[in-house]
């Protein structure tokens, strides 16, 4: 579960976020209570013919797996970390990756790919334009404008 | 949470996907890449007059015919189409052009937390029209992938694109070279269309150390069209963009304006020996805001790197993307590359996969419209020559226009060629389209009868058809009103005939005294006087007879 938390920080990637949720009202129903709720589902809702043991232990063959550098990870994650973070979460990380490991070697030749979790796809929306009611909130959080823009630092080049 | 996982363990991700699952022909060509395109303040001030034909110029044509016996150019693009649906392709918000900035937005295309795209049904339709107007396979299922790299025109920090399943691979395009450029057909391979947002739109200002965001863009939908490295030269390139331009027109997926960057084109490009089966160093070439450009850049981008292989520094060329100057009318450097780029692709964990039906993909084709290639196979059928073929078909609006006229039962040729001069010349002169003109198809297929038929001659034609273009009316009224009638009875043209003869002593000596030449003089004289009516024919024959009658 630490592990989640982690990731959890990670992939909310806290640089975006100039609004916070409270500001927002849920309105919608494309909302959910947690962005990774559907994440779970995907989980939950596998199909997946081979049972695989979720034990973390590292017990069984990791070596395929390269370690992980947390250095370079928090910084594709644009998240500054200590040195006393990194040491803390890299035991974590390892863990999860080995897991990976062990998905890695079952056998699934006799399988077809799953291209993506079965969650009753289909789910399409007309084509018919609304407004977003609660526009300005959304603009009264940008920190800076330049008249109607959104202004930002100077960027040239992409990454 | 296995999903959460994809997106930190980068160096084992394409392990993690499976060899099975990355289909692409030829990886060589296949390459990862930024969909936000960079609009500078300055580029936007620069306005190409007209982008309806290619006009591109060879600029130092010898020259470059020089290196291409030398080397070849191998050439792929990438074009990005922004469809013309009505919302974003995962929100509600509007999608119009225009609008003032940061108003077309809400939690899904700004990223907040907890906001989920459901993706626009209609994306999927274009998606499906596009794939199989361009002879792909479709994918019965596909899905979204994310897609990460951090940039201010970019809230969510990830595009949602589709990476190793697009909707639709492995098809083809026809096109015909115009004949000024060397004529001939060309068939170019189609490596994939795939579905994606657009990003923001960034302004940089030329002064002040700041840049501008429009998110009005954020969540557009595009359709990436991926082409195989089939083109060599950058007029070969230049009539693929445009091809793309006229399918997404014909198909009504997307307005393909070049200039307000609903059609992008980026350009591969390397050269190699001739001989040599490997490729050179690939560079890409943005900013193409024109076909011209296209070509011309491609034109200079060969010459230069010609240039550094001729002088021993190959190795000069690296991969990079260069940026085309249309006023300087070069490439620079934009960004060099230092491998590809880590996107972080993951399967993309808000959205369901894409399920097309057999059925959904056959209304679908059953409903597409006949196709600029079928259309040129189909007009040159006809007996037209190629210009014409080029011309009409180019637009669809002229082709259901020249269609309507021959329906009406015009001679295919005459209605050709009034098209293509007069009516064209006076809608670019009076910068109208040909849906705005006044004369109906209808009116235009009665014109050529009446010419055809000898009621009108065809300088009375051309007189009135200007004002039918620009009042409307009919063709019989406006002959009757204006007594246009040609005039057809030999008498009458013979008492004109006589009439100038005999008010033209002089001349008529020095006609009879070898300077025949003055026929013409005549013949004009007698044409003034009927007002244009007269028969042309039946007046010279009868001009001829009194002038050369021995009395």
């Amino acid at each position: 579960m630490a592990t989640r938390a982690f990731l959890a920080v990670i992939s909310s990637s806290p640089n975006r976020c100039f609004i916070t949720p409270r500001m927002i009202k849920n309105q919608a129903s494309a909302f959910s209570s947690s962005s990774s709720s559907s994440a779970l589902q995907f989980q939950r809702h596998s199909r997946k013919p081979h049972r695989i043991s979720r034990s973390f232990s590292s017990e069984t063959n990791s070596s395929v797996l390269q370690p992980p550098d947390i250095s370079s990870l928090a910084k594709t994650a644009r998240i500054s970390l200590t040195p006393a973070e990194i040491e803390e979460y890299e035991p974590k990380i390892r863990q999860v990756i080995d897991w990976f490991g062990q998905l890695q070697q079952v056998d699934v030749n006799s399988v077809e790919p799953a291209i993506r979790a079965d969650m009753e796809g289909g789910n399409l929306r007309e084509d018919a334009p609304e407004t977003f009611e609660n526009r300005d909130s959304i603009r009264a959080s940008i920190p800076s404008f330049d008249e109607a823009y959104l202004k930002v630092p100077k960027v040239l080049n992409k990454e | 949470m296995s999903t959460t996982l994809f997106r930190t363990i980068q160096p084992n991700q394409f392990s993690l996907f499976g060899s099975t699952l990355l289909r692409w022909r030829r990886s060589s060509n296949f390459s990862v890449r930024c969909c936000g395109s960079q609009t500078t303040t300055t580029t936007q001030k620069i306005k190409q007059p007209s982008q309806s034909r290619i006009a591109p110029k060879n600029h130092g044509s010898n020259k470059l015919d020089e290196i291409l016996r030398d080397y070849e150019a191998v050439i792929g693009i990438e074009t990005h189409v922004q469809l013309s649906t009505l919302t974003k392709a995962f929100c509600n918000c509007p999608n119009s052009y225009g609008s003032h900035p940061n108003t077309s937005i809400c939690p899904v295309c700004m990223g907040l937390p907890g906001a989920l795209p459901v993706l626009n049904s209609k994306v999927v339709e274009f998606g499906v029209r596009l794939g199989l107007a361009l002879n792909c396979d479709l994918s019965l299922k596909s899905k979204f992938d994310r897609k990460q790299y951090f940039y201010p025109d970019l809230p969510k920090g990830y595009q949602i694109s589709q990476f190793d399943i697009p909707i639709a691979s492995g098809g083809f395009v026809d096109v015909d070279i115009p004949l000024e450029f060397g004529g001939g057909h060309r068939r170019f391979g189609i490596t994939r269309v795939h579905m994606e947002e657009d990003a923001g739109k960034l302004l940089h200002s030329d002064t002040g150390d700041y840049s501008q965001v429009d998110l009005n863009r954020a969540g557009v939908p595009l359709l990436e069209i991926v082409s195989e490295p089939d083109m060599r030269t950058g007029i070969e390139a230049a009539e693929y963009a445009s091809e793309m331009q006229r399918i997404v027109r014909y198909l009504g997926v997307s307005n393909g304006n070049m200039q307000e960057g609903s059609l992008r084109c980026d350009v591969n490009i390397s050269i190699r020996p001739i001989g040599q089966t490997e490729f050179g160093t690939k560079v890409e070439i943005k900013n193409l805001n024109a076909f011209s450009a296209v070509s011309r850049a491609i034109d200079f981008e060969i010459s230069r790197q010609a240039l550094l292989h001729n002088q021993g520094q190959a190795d000069q060329i690296v991969t990079e993307t260069r940026l085309w100057e249309e006023g300087a009318q070069k490439t620079v450097t934009m960004r060099k590359k230092e491998g590809l780029a880590d996107y972080r692709y993951f399967p993309e964990p808000d959205l369901p996969e894409v399920i097309l039906t057999q059925e959904y993909v056959d209304s679908i084709r059953a409903s597409l419209p006949e196709l600029p290639e079928a259309k040129r196979r189909r007009y040159e059928a006809m007996g037209l020559g190629m210009q014409d073929v080029l011309f009409l078909a180019n637009d669809v609006s002229v082709a259901e226009y020249f269609e309507a006229v021959i329906g009406k039962g015009a001679d295919v040729k005459s209605a050709a060629n009034w098209i293509m001069s007069d009516i064209a010349a006076y809608l670019k002169n009076e910068e109208l389209s040909i849906n705005d003109a006044k004369l109906t198809p209808q009116e235009l297929a009665e014109l050529i009868a009446a010419i055809k038929d000898g009621t009108i001659s065809g300088k009375i034609g051309k007189q009135i058809l200007f004002e039918l273009l620009a009042k409307g009316g009919t063709v019989q009224g406006m002959i009757k009103a204006k007594d246009l009638v040609q005039i057809t009875d030999p008498a009458e043209i013979e008492k004109m005939v006589l009439k100038v003869v005999s008010e033209n002593p002089k001349q008529l000596e020095q006609y009879r005294s070898g300077k025949t030449k003055l026929e013409g003089y005549f013949a004009g004289q007698v044409m003034k006087m009927s007002k244009g009516k007269a028969n042309p024919a039946l007046l010279n024959k009868i001009l001829q007879e009194k002038l050369n009658a021995k009395d």
